[in-house]
């Protein structure tokens, strides 16, 4: 630890994480930016081994080794689609990991004060300049690992420090832990490799939110008089209202909130590592646990923003209900077959396709970008226009498209394109409906009032590719169904596709 | 239902008001047609034709008046066949109320039902039945073709062997449907084109044709066009006078001008004066559209071509359509298929005058022995461009002060965030007894997690899964902690840190490896 070569190994690896973040500002500079990362991170892992207090040499390696085994079948064999489960069980390791390191460091202050002990010490005994530890005799120092010594030669306000710290790791990497785990459920649903079955809608237990708050007042309780010496008993009860609150908060949360869950989730494994750096003392681990931490609140910022949510109104679950009246939709919903949309396509100059988390769903983004392909060699503009919320991942549709083989560089972002609409001529919705929602800019009583939309029906002619004539996740009705220039595509969208692929060439 | 066609009596009139083609079409909607014998043959189409596409040839105009429930013709009708239109029957022709008002009230009177092809809205739903614009169409296409026929020079530039020909220039005035027509062949002719029109909107249509819009330099605020149908309106005393002047300017330079400049129901307004005619070059040409409203230059003749002294040939036709009979005929009977396809909505030969349909309504100018002109306004907005919201000009000043407030509001909420995070800082410091090592932690903290802020707002919306998945592998570093713990006497510490580093590293290269596989897929163009 004292190591000067671990800590200027620790400043490279640290600099290599922060570009290898900053680089993803572009597709071509990430490719480069990832790296860094996977530079910075085999830097860190050498120096730690190299550096002292790492025993067991063999065992480490073995363990990463087999853990990169693992990760490699994770991480080659998982579909597009899967993505967001997969981010999301990956928190769940980083939370239990931070859980266990946690728990070995409060083992270690244990061990050390028994040793002090022994000595007939006290751990934390500060000397004559009131700051200054006394610390163990020379010999009794020198046997310990690097780990051990560190704690070793702290005072007793260090100490106390630590605890709060390492209070704080444990209880935030528990609570990412089984939330991850439940988002994972979630997410995949049917697919789920889990022993169990998840409802993927929100669920709460009776008492709600009470519940949550009050397994939140218990735990600061319990950190309470952990910190007054409470023993590692209260550390374990501690942990397991932060296993249970991770469950009953995610438990509450909907299907189409889920970006923002994952990204929160991303943040808090950053805080963990965050809070489990400051209590073993190492500034790499604050340093990325902060980077993490911040870019994962950013995430949830954004997505927040989005839906016009505030974070705590996502958090605590659900849509507030409707502020009044809602306004009646007129109209009715008009079908129209393959023939017709294709006759559209066959006359239209651009287009803009505007995908949504029912294209995961069906898996229908080959087909999207076959389509797109054919209508681009007949020399139309087609572009795509992504809702920050599509999907179930900030940057889901983006990632699928991608794996399709669609160019990023006609891929849009909302702010983007939305001004575009009313020069085009033909908008093709597949698999979306709150995102192109017109009753959020016309409505004020509507639950989504306010929220950005894509303004899709600005468009000449809008097709909407839906399963049938049901409202969205969040049950409200969608007036762009019902408007004179937009006409419904129903069926499975990778069917859809695919008989509307037969028609163009 | 009987649809009838007479041979048109206007002296000149070679077009007709239903073609073999039109005929097969209306037979699919049910009706019968009957034509009166050589009604065609000056358009092109001869008794066999129609007989061969089904339609009953009858020898009198009597008898096909007596025959038809509808009768379609070209021209309004005269006062003989005024006396053979009869109740219950319906008339579908050219029809002004204004000028045959008193054919309008004497057709009331029978109890026959009059179409006006004059009235049909000019919304988009009755484009097709635009009677009046397939004609212009063709009026300001064979004015350019009369013109370049009295014209003795080449329309485009050309540097021969024998010598350089100047390209013509044309100035066609009013770019209404004939108008623009009129550019079109004159730019494909190879002309230089200058184009003017007191309805500043359609510059752009002027322009996209390939000529090069006449300004003024003259403020007012014109009528929209969106507000009167489309159609121009009449122009205040110093607007017309600021474009007389324009055009006095142009006058000595043009070798071919079209006028078309028409206000419905008006005179037709003098735009080419006497002294503009004078100063043109000997052997220009002057095509005058408006001739039948009494012309847009003052010595047009109507229906007669003049030579002045100067040498400049006017021409005043007021059958440019006619002169195409073929062509005209194929559109207005097209023209008069798709009013009639309006009529028949079941497609079973039984007409339903919807009185509540807008294009019906609008051009029915006598329906059940009552006069219906003018028709109510449509319900549905004229098709010219509507006029773009007004967006509000903001004073250099007021910009000025906009970007002022909200340069000290983005201050203000920088510095109180700065002050409250500083607070917080400063408190931590603060408490007794905090020790040091502790605040060199600290630090580090706190800057990390504003680099973080700074280098993730960076991040494009469409790599945001990547971000997650690096996030997610770089913050397994959290390995370094069990790598340190691993070396510990107590084995359940081993335990603990084993299972972190097995699980951390899993992360690891499970979240770079995605990463480095989905960064991949993004292919550009």
């Amino acid at each position: 630890m004292e190591n000067a070569f671990t800590i200027a190994a620790y400043v490279v690896a640290g600099i290599l994480f922060i570009l290898s973040l900053g680089g993803l500002s572009g597709q071509e500079s990430a490719k480069r930016a990832v790296w860094y990362g996977i530079a910075g991170m085999a830097l860190a892992v050498f120096a730690t081994l190299v550096g002292p207090g790492a025993g067991l040499w063999l065992l480490s390696l073995i363990l990463i080794a087999g853990g990169a085994a693992v990760g490699y079948q994770l991480a080659t064999k998982v579909e597009m689609t899967q993505m967001p489960e997969l981010v999301a069980i990956m928190h769940s390791l980083v939370g239990l990991a931070a859980v266990f390191v946690g728990f070995n460091a409060d083992l270690m202050i244990n061990y050390i004060g028994g040793i002090y002990e022994n000595a007939g010490l006290v751990l934390g005994t500060v000397g004559a300049d009131g700051i200054t530890a006394v610390g163990l005799p020379k010999e009794a120092y020198d046997g310990l690992s690097s780990f051990g010594q560190l704690i070793a030669k702290k005072s007793g306000v260090e100490i106390g420090i630590l605890r709060v710290e390492l209070v704080l790791g444990i209880w935030i990497g528990a609570v990412t832990f089984t939330g991850s785990v439940i988002a994972y459920a979630k997410l995949a649903g049917g697919s789920s490799k889990l022993p169990f079955e998840i409802d993927t809608g929100a669920k709460k237990l009776p008492g709600g939110h009470f519940l949550n708050a009050g397994a939140a007042a218990l735990s600061v309780l319990l950190a309470i008089v952990y910190l007054s010496n409470g023993g590692t008993f209260t550390l374990i009860l501690l942990t397991l209202l932060g296993l249970f609150i991770g469950y009953h908060l995610i438990m509450g949360i909907g299907g189409a909130d889920m970006p923002v869950v994952v990204s929160m989730l991303n943040s808090y494994s950053g805080w963990a590592a965050a809070a489990i750096g400051f209590s073993l003392g190492n500034d790499l681990l604050i340093v990325v646990g902060a980077l993490v931490g911040s870019s994962g609140a950013i995430l949830s910022y954004i997505m927040c923003k989005a839906m016009n949510r505030s974070f705590v109104s996502v958090i605590l679950g659900g849509f507030g209900g409707p502020a009044g009246e809602q306004m009646a939709v007129e109209g009715e919903q008009i079908a129209i077959d393959v023939d017709g949309v294709a006759q559209s396509l066959d006359e239209a100059d651009s287009i803009i396709i505007i995908p949504g988390y029912g294209m995961a769903v069906a898996q229908a983004q080959q087909n999207v970008a076959e389509l797109t392909r054919r209508l681009r060699a007949k020399g139309k503009t087609v572009r795509f226009a992504i809702h920050p919320v599509a999907g179930r991942l900030p940057g889901h549709m983006n990632v699928l498209l991608a794996e399709a083989k669609v160019p990023y560089d006609i891929v849009m972002e909302m702010d983007e394109i939305n001004d575009d609409f009313p020069e085009t001529d033909v908008a093709i919705v597949i698999g979306s409906n709150d995102i192109v929602n017109p009753a959020a800019q016309d409505d004020p009583n509507s639950p989504i009032a306010g929220m950005p939309v894509l303004e899709c029906w600005k468009a000449k002619q809008v097709f909407v590719s839906k399963r049938g004539q049901g409202t969205g996740y969040s049950g409200i009705e969608n007036p762009l169904f019902f408007k004179e220039n937009t006409r419904m595509f129903y069926g499975d969208a990778k069917a859809s596709l695919d008989s509307l692929l037969t028609k163009i060439d | 239902m009987k649809i009838g066609t007479p041979k048109e009596l206007f002296e000149g009139e070679n077009r007709v008001a239903m073609t073999p083609a039109s005929a097969k079409e209306l037979q699919k909607l049910g009706h019968e047609c009957v034509i009166e014998t050589k009604a065609g043959v000056a358009a092109g189409f001869s008794d066999k034709d129609y007989k061969d596409a089904g339609v009953e040839v009858v020898k009198t105009a009597a008898a096909l008046w007596k025959a038809a429930d509808v009768v379609a013709k070209v021209r309004v009708p005269d006062d003989g066949e005024m006396k053979r239109l009869r109740a219950e029957q319906t008339l579908i022709s050219f029809f002004s109320p204004v000028a045959d008002e008193a054919k309008m009230q004497a057709a009331a009177k029978k109890g026959a039902t009059v179409i006006a092809m004059e009235m049909i809205p000019r919304i988009s739903r009755a484009q097709k039945m635009d009677a009046l614009s397939s004609m212009a169409n063709i009026a300001g296409y064979r004015a350019v073709i009369e013109a370049g026929n009295n014209f003795g020079r080449f329309f485009t530039g050309q540097i021969t062997a024998a010598g350089k020909v100047p390209p013509a220039k044309v100035l066609v005035v009013g770019a209404g449907v004939a108008g623009l027509a009129a550019i079109g062949t004159s730019t494909s002719l190879g002309a230089i084109t200058y184009a003017f029109d007191v309805r500043p909107e359609v510059a752009e249509q002027v322009e996209s044709m390939g000529a090069e819009f006449v300004y003024l330099d003259f403020e007012e605020e014109q009528a929209d066009g969106a507000s009167s149908g489309g159609y121009a309106s009449v122009s205040s005393p110093e607007f017309a006078a600021a474009q007389l002047a324009k055009f006095r300017e142009l006058a000595p330079d043009i070798d071919i001008v079209i006028t078309t400049a028409l206000i419905p129901n008006r005179e037709a307004p003098e735009l080419w004066t006497e002294d503009m005619v004078k100063s043109m070059k000997p052997g220009s040409v002057i095509v005058d559209l408006a001739a039948e409203k009494g012309g847009n230059c003052k010595l047009t003749v109507r229906d007669e071509k003049i030579v002045t002294d100067n040498g400049v040939t006017i021409i005043g036709y007021t059958d440019f359509p006619s002169r195409m009979a073929t062509q005209a005929s194929t559109l207005y009977a097209t023209n008069i298929r798709h009013l009639m396809a309006d009529l028949t909505p079941e497609k079973d030969g039984v007409i339903d005058h919807n009185m509540e349909d807008d294009v019906i309504r609008g051009a029915t100018i006598a329906y059940a022995q009552d006069v219906t002109f003018p028709p109510p306004p449509p319900k549905v907005q004229a098709i010219a461009a509507q006029p773009k919201a007004e967006v509000k000009e903001l004073t250099p000043e007021e910009k000025r002060a906009a970007e002022v407030a909200a340069f000290k509001a983005q201050t203000k909420t920088q510095v109180t965030l700065l002050a409250v995070g500083a607070a917080v800082v400063l408190g931590i410091g603060l408490i007794p007894g905090m020790p040091a090592s502790f605040m060199q932690h600290f630090i580090v903290f706190v800057l990390s997690v504003f680099i973080g802020f700074q280098v993730i707002w960076n991040v494009a919306h469409s790599l945001h899964t990547p971000l997650m998945a690096v996030t997610n592998a770089i913050s397994s570093i959290i390995i370094l902690g069990a790598l340190i713990q691993i070396g510990s006497t107590s084995w359940l510490i081993t335990i603990l840190a084993a299972l972190g580093i097995f699980m951390a590293s899993v992360n690891i290269f499970g979240g770079f490896l995605v990463t480095r596989r989905m960064l991949a897929m993004f292919q550009k163009s």
